[in-house]
């Protein structure tokens, strides 16, 4: 039994690569040749990171941008610790559904941490997009939130650099803190409750 | 573990896409979107019963509604994972996997299952040598009485 410490969802539209960021991450990989398949409903993953001197296990779950989902992939944004909202510097539409996402994210979970992620930056920087949402703007907008970053998940360039990030920024919470140590605290109760039950299973 | 084979509903929102559904029912329609939303709840919930009436909207949605036909296979692969049907839901698996043969999420949640098939044929297989141990035991007792009978 393990449970998470820090609870990350990702939220934004669909095609954003939400997906492909996650699998990034935690596979340290990316494949190009796999054609796009949104996901149903929300898929879940987790990896250790360590900061602060200390090791954590982060879920992420990584919802479904389609608008069919929408109902459904509310119910992950609930207890999430961070939540990345992506979109994609090429595509105004998908920079207008931000501000619909940190919505929901917030009539859901008040205090969470929000970092706004503008994906696949290889594709801007070999000009096979071009810029469509102005970094004035972004920089403005994320004035408020906890960070911006600029990834791809092609060349994994700053890819870690967003995850370490909220892995620091969650670390230094002390009242975040607290929650991770009395639930670890906790489980471990239940995991001694349990082994015992389970002897006594076998026994009889 | 928290993984989608896990998860739980909460009875909160059970109750709320239960309603919705009920409403429609009521009213002699049923949108595709509330018996998805109502089936999903169901087969996260925590009963059999309900993962098995969940399973049921999902058979139906999967006939009446080709176009979500992918959302329906992947939910009825979960739900029948989630009460132990592991092979009816290798079967969902694969056919998805017909569509879609490269399909991340679902060869993450193969793999879950058949890992789970493994670690409960595991736990078989320790009370079964446990059972044999007990039976050995016994037989050993008997053998010793005998012996001692005989000396
Ligand atoms: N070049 C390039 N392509 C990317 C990058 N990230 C994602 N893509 C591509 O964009 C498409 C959509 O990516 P996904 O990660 O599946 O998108 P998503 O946000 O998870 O989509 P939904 O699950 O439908 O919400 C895929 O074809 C990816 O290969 C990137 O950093 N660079
Ligand atoms: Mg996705």
């Amino acid at each position: 039994m393990s449970r998470c410490d820090i609870k990350v969802v990702l939220l934004g539209s669909e095609h954003v690569g939400k997906t492909s960021l996650v699998l990034r991450y935690v596979n340290c990989r990316f494949n190009a040749d796999i054609p796009y398949q949104n996901t149903v409903g929300a898929a879940f993953c987790a990896k250790t990171v360590r900061a602060g001197d200390k090791d954590f296990n982060i879920g992420i779950w990584d919802t479904a941008g389609s608008e069919r989902y929408e109902a459904m992939t509310k119910i992950y944004y609930r207890g999430a610790h961070a939540a990345i909202i992506c979109y994609e510097p090429s595509s105004v539409a998908s920079w207008n559904r931000l501000r619909h996402w940190l919505q929901e994210l917030r009539t859901v979970e008040e205090d969470c941490k929000v970092y706004l992620c503008g994906t696949k930056k290889d594709l801007l920087d070999s000009g096979y997009v071009s810029r469509e949402v102005s970094q004035d703007i972004v920089a403005t907008y994320s004035q408020g939130l906890c960070g911006h970053f600029l990834t791809s998940s092609k060349t994994g360039e700053n890819v870690d650099e967003l995850f370490q990030k909220i892995a620091d920024d969650c670390a230094a919470d002390l009242k975040l803190m607290k929650e991770v140590e009395d639930l670890r605290v906790q489980l471990a109760k239940d995991e001694a409750a349990y082994r015992v039950k389970n002897n006594n299973y076998c026994i009889c | 573990m928290e993984d989608v084979l896990d998860e739980i509903v909460s009875s909160e929102d059970l109750q709320k896409f239960e309603k919705v559904f009920h409403e429609q029912l009521h009213r002699g329609t049923v949108t595709h979107k509330a018996q998805f939303e109502y089936a999903w709840c169901l087969v996260r919930s925590k009963y059999p019963t309900d993962i098995r009436k969940g399973i049921l909207l999902l058979k139906e949605l999967f006939n009446s509604h080709p176009e979500g036909k992918r959302d329906y296979l992947f939910y009825l692969a979960i739900g029948n994972a989630r009460i132990k049907e592991y092979n009816k839901a290798l079967h969902y698996v694969k056919s998805f996997l017909e569509i879609e043969p490269a399909n991340q999420q679902v060869l993450t949640l193969e793999r879950q299952i058949t890992k789970r098939m493994e670690k409960e044929g595991l736990i078989g297989i320790a009370h079964w040598a446990l059972l044999m141990n007990a039976l050995l035991g016994v037989h050993y007792l008997f053998a010793k009485k005998k012996q001692i009978k005989e000396d």
